[in-house]
């Protein structure tokens, strides 16, 4: 028998080596004749393939391959070319059959008799538009505007094409809109502040990086393609190292991982800095090409920054702080990936700017393979036509009225002259996912009409008024991009729509003729249209040039997906910086006009109160996207309930076994779930993940306070949610 | 020489996300509750210091089945290349097999009232397709071997949670994880 061993290397060498391995001559993994063989053996009716594009708010943001066999999609998986997503999805997108074919599925338009009550009676679409369209105009004549209207929108779906929810707001009239965003804001600010603008280098460049630094970042379960990068990059000998406050499923995988203080990593980066400015070991070319303000960075450090301190601070011992710097600053590139959980804090954007500036220092801005990676958004020039209508002639108001996503509730209950009295939810589940979930229903309570578009009964739709049953991505058009990788993804409608359902884009034109047909001109959305063209539209000569594309159809003919030109693919490899110097600014005016330190300093973390001593984080989850997939059976039959994550040794002195209910309060609410006993949370932290789970009456939200991050303003008009210093006090229940 | 082809499971790349399982769920649209291939989280202190670690397993593809010893009407066979098919349509769903498998691996499909297990996708594989787990694996943490031509040194036979191979002799072998370095405050 041959003897070989198989290493690491060769076991992912592909379907070359596994095809000599079990001698299967042709085999690999492409389709035969552009269909895969199961579509084109499995049926003697017609078999069709179309592309799509996973528009949840997500990293990955795939491109889809969905088989069609007699109108009815039969497999759904990753489409081949495009090279991040690989021809595979993730376990979420994998099940995009059950979303498209659930049971739970809203079917009709719906009225609720007794907002809550589960009083439900199917109404059509003619009685839906009118009902709203007859409170739009009543509110418009007692009020003199549309400004008590409230549009709470926001990720759900990502299709461009789905701005025109936001499109035929703006077309009736000013409004309220719920501005800001729960995710990015206080690192989005920083990387503002410190270079513009937030722009990060394409993900698959992992490849090309010498050491990587995972930052509270978790893309096993959050970017499983991303991972897939990261671990290629791990064989060839790039060191991977995770800093996070929990052994997560990616820290399991580091070679390398370092358990910091939660909200103390600005001081963990600070420390690195300045064991690498005492050695001499920052590029010195760089920050005085590059950079202003280094000198006054370089001596706030001096003065404020000891290594002793950062090791206090953050539960890192002094030696592995240096060994971190010292291999950090002498790799070449070294790629760092700030996750958005590090800085849903209340020193979130301070941390971002320390964990910054030493990448500056070390000169691994604007270097392929290199960066410090967060978010970026270059590749979403579209024309957001559907968005371009504008207000009426004699609505009434002057613009626009802006409430904080993050604190909703309580800010559309203060909103006075006008009050609000309907609200709009499409792509969004706020009674699920926003803080204080009490306070936002008590939100809606003041409402004369609440009208919500999903897909699902779920919270927030169980506390509306009319719920609007909405499309797949599979039933409708579109086009996506994504805030990390660059490319551009079809979406092209594979099946009839299900049931009564329609796409945001045509209930904007369905309820823009009714108000027409009520008060005409009262409405500045067109009353109909192709999606086709609508689609087209978004396309302009600068996008079309990036992509390398002619029009939306000749990408839908050519493999449904594009990337973009390379030379945006480095983030800042011109080095012309979008700060109003132009460099990279260590010292930010911008900072100050906001209200911040000019200087990317050690802000101190929130402190859990005497009577609620326990930090309760709820990270992402990785059968979910907010509200999004856990709740579908083919989940549900791997796990069916929520949990929470207990350190055995802060179980044991709660006595508290695994598997026991456990009740977690403090003062903005409680609840009571079973206990997971791990070693993977630290002893003075438990992890409850997000989500919304069928037939469960809570939400990880429970008792999460409106408290805000330090940033946001300046790149997302509003501040963010600290949503991971939220503490709590544990008890068997 | 014929073949003995069965799946080789890297635990070191696998991140437990169970995008195997449901690709497969999806591809033969089965019902929401059957588990062709299924992912079980192994314990945290498996290599030493603690850490999240999963495994994904399908049928085993034994060398002795006991499935096949087990089933009353011959529903079972295997075939030259090693893998172990189940016909439904002989099937009575007696799950008589389902109980003798030491790894549960045969399932009730309570709508056709058959029994139902992974076939190693033996159509794709004789079309020179992979199986749908290992094509689809974001982490291509799963592969098919032929352990006639490959022994793969690094590869063990045996993880906890997985039953006595002395039983039924698997052909799945597994990767372990190399543990990496840890700084924990706890």
């Amino acid at each position: 028998m041959l003897k070989e061993s198989i290493s690491r290397r060769t076991f992912i060498k592909g379907s070359v080596s596994l095809s000599a391995l079990l001698g299967l001559g042709a085999a690999g993994t492409k389709a035969t004749k552009g269909l895969i063989p199961k579509a084109a053996a499995k049926t003697n009716g017609k078999v069709e393939q179309f592309y799509n594009a996973c528009p949840r708010n997500c990293y990955d943001t795939c491109s889809i391959l969905t088989t069609v066999e007699d109108g009815r999609i039969t497999f759904i998986t990753g489409n081949e070319k495009n090279t991040y997503t690989k021809g595979r999805l993730c376990v979420k997108g994998n099940t995009y059959p059950r979303v498209v074919y659930s049971p739970d599925r809203i079917k009709y338009p719906m009225r609720q008799k007794g907002r809550g009550s589960g009083n439900w009676e199917r109404i059509s679409w003619d009685e839906a538009y009118t009902i709203i369209a007859k409170k739009i105009l009543e509110i418009k004549k007692e009020y003199g505007s549309t400004l008590p209207i409230c549009l709470n929108k926001y990720s759900g779906n990502f299709n461009i094409l789905n701005y025109a929810t936001e499109g035929m707001l703006s077309s009736i009239g000013y409004t309220t809109r719920a501005q800001g965003t729960p995710c990015d804001p206080a690192g989005s600010d920083a990387q503002g502040f410190d270079m513009g603008v937030a722009y990060n280098n394409d993900p698959e460049q992992f490849l090309d990086a010498d050491y990587i630094i995972l930052w509270g970042a978790n893309p096993s379960w959050t970017s499983a393609h991303s991972m897939y990068f990261i671990e290629q990059a791990k064989e060839k000998g790039t060191k991977l190292v995770v800093i996070d406050p929990l052994i997560t499923q990616t820290a399991s995988k580091a070679d390398e991982y370092i358990q910091v203080k939660a909200s103390t990593d600005g001081a963990l980066a600070l420390g690195m800095i300045r064991y690498i400015i005492d050695n001499q070991l920052y590029d010195k070319v760089w920050v005085s090409q590059n950079s202003i303000g280094f000198k006054e960075f370089s001596s706030y450090v001096k003065k404020n920054i000891t290594l002793e301190w950062a090791a206090e601070k953050t539960g890192v011992p002094k030696p592995v702080i240096e060994r971190i710097a010292r291999e950090y600053a002498t790799a070449k590139p070294a790629n760092i990936w700030i996750g958005f959980g590090m800085q849903r804090h209340v020193n979130g954007g301070a941390m971002v700017r320390a964990i910054d500036a030493l990448a500056a220092i070390t000169g691994n801005i604007g270097k392929k393979g290199g960066g410090v990676n967060y978010i970026g958004g270059e590749t979403w020039g579209f024309n957001y036509h559907t968005m371009s209508f504008g207000a009426p002639e004699g609505s009434g108001g002057e613009k626009d009225r802006f409430v904080n996503m993050n604190n909703f509730g309580a800010q559309v209950l203060a909103a006075n002259e006008p009050p609000i009295k309907m609200m709009w939810i499409a792509c969004r589940n706020p009674l699920a996912q926003d803080p204080e979930p009490a306070v936002v229903k008590k939100a809606f309570d003041q409402m004369d009409l609440v009208v919500t578009a999903d897909l699902y009964m779920n919270q927030t739709v169980e506390y509306s008024d009319i719920v609007l049953p909405v499309t797949t991505p599979f039933e409708s058009a579109g086009i996506n991009v994504s805030y990390w990788h660059y490319w551009m993804n079809v979406n092209e409608q594979a099946i009839k729509p299900l049931y009564e359902t329609k796409s945001d884009l045509e209930i904007a034109m369905g309820l823009s003729k009714k108000l027409n047909q009520l008060e005409l001109g009262s409405c500045t959305f067109p009353v109909s249209g192709d999606p086709l063209e609508w689609v087209e539209k978004e396309l302009n000569d600068d996008i079309k040039e990036l992509f390398g594309v002619k029009s939306w159809d000749d990408l839908r003919k050519n493999g449904g997906t594009a990337k973009a030109n390379e030379s945006i693919t480095v983030a800042w490899q011109d080095l012309k910086f979008r700060t109003p110097s132009g460099k990279y600014e260590f010292y930010s005016k911008k900072a100050v006009e906001y209200g911040h330190h000019p200087l990317p300093v050690f802000t101190e973390e929130y402190k859990a109160p005497k009577e609620y001593p326990i930090r309760c984080m709820s990270p992402h989850w990785k059968f979910g996207i907010h509200s999004q997939f856990q709740h579908q059976d083919w989940l549900m039959a791997i796990q069916d309930h929520p949990f929470l994550e207990i350190h055995p040794d802060l179980a044991k002195k709660k006595s508290i076994k695994d598997g026991n209910m456990v009740k977690i309060i403090n003062e903005t609410g409680y609840m009571t779930l079973p206990a997971k006993i791990t070693k993977m949370v630290p002893a003075d932290t438990v992890v409850m993940y997000e989500g919304w789970w069928k037939g469960v009456n809570y939400t990880e939200n429970f008792t999460v306070k409106a408290l805000q991050e330090d940033m946001g303003e300046y790149q997302k008009g509003q501040r963010g949610i600290a949503f991971h210093d939220n503490f709590v006090n544990i008890e068997k229940a | 020489m014929a073949k003995k082809l069965g799946f080789l499971v890297n635990i070191e790349r696998c991140i437990g996300c169970h995008a195997c399982e449901i690709s497969c769920k999806s591809f033969y649209q089965l019902e929401p509750n059957m588990r062709r291939r299924r992912v079980t989280e192994l314990p945290e202190n498996l290599v030493g210091t603690p850490v999240r670690a999963f495994v994904s397993t399908a049928c085993n593809h034994c060398d002795e089945p006991a499935c096949k010893k087990a089933c009353p009407v011959g529903a079972y066979t295997k075939r030259e290349d090693g893998i172990v098919v189940h016909d439904q349509n002989m099937c009575i769903g007696c799950q008589m097999c389902g109980k003798a498998c030491p790894y549960g691996v045969p399932q009730y499909n309570p709508v056709k009232k058959k029994m139902d297990k992974c076939s190693m996708c033996y159509d794709r594989l004789d079309e020179g397709q992979l199986p749908i787990c290992v094509e689809k694996c974001p982490l291509e943490a799963i592969q098919i071997v032929d352990y006639n031509e490959v022994q793969p040194s690094n590869a063990v036979s045996v993880v906890p949670t997985f039953a006595d191979p002395s039983i039924t002799h698997p052909t799945t072998h597994f990767i372990l994880p190399k543990p990496g370095k840890q700084t924990r405050r706890f």
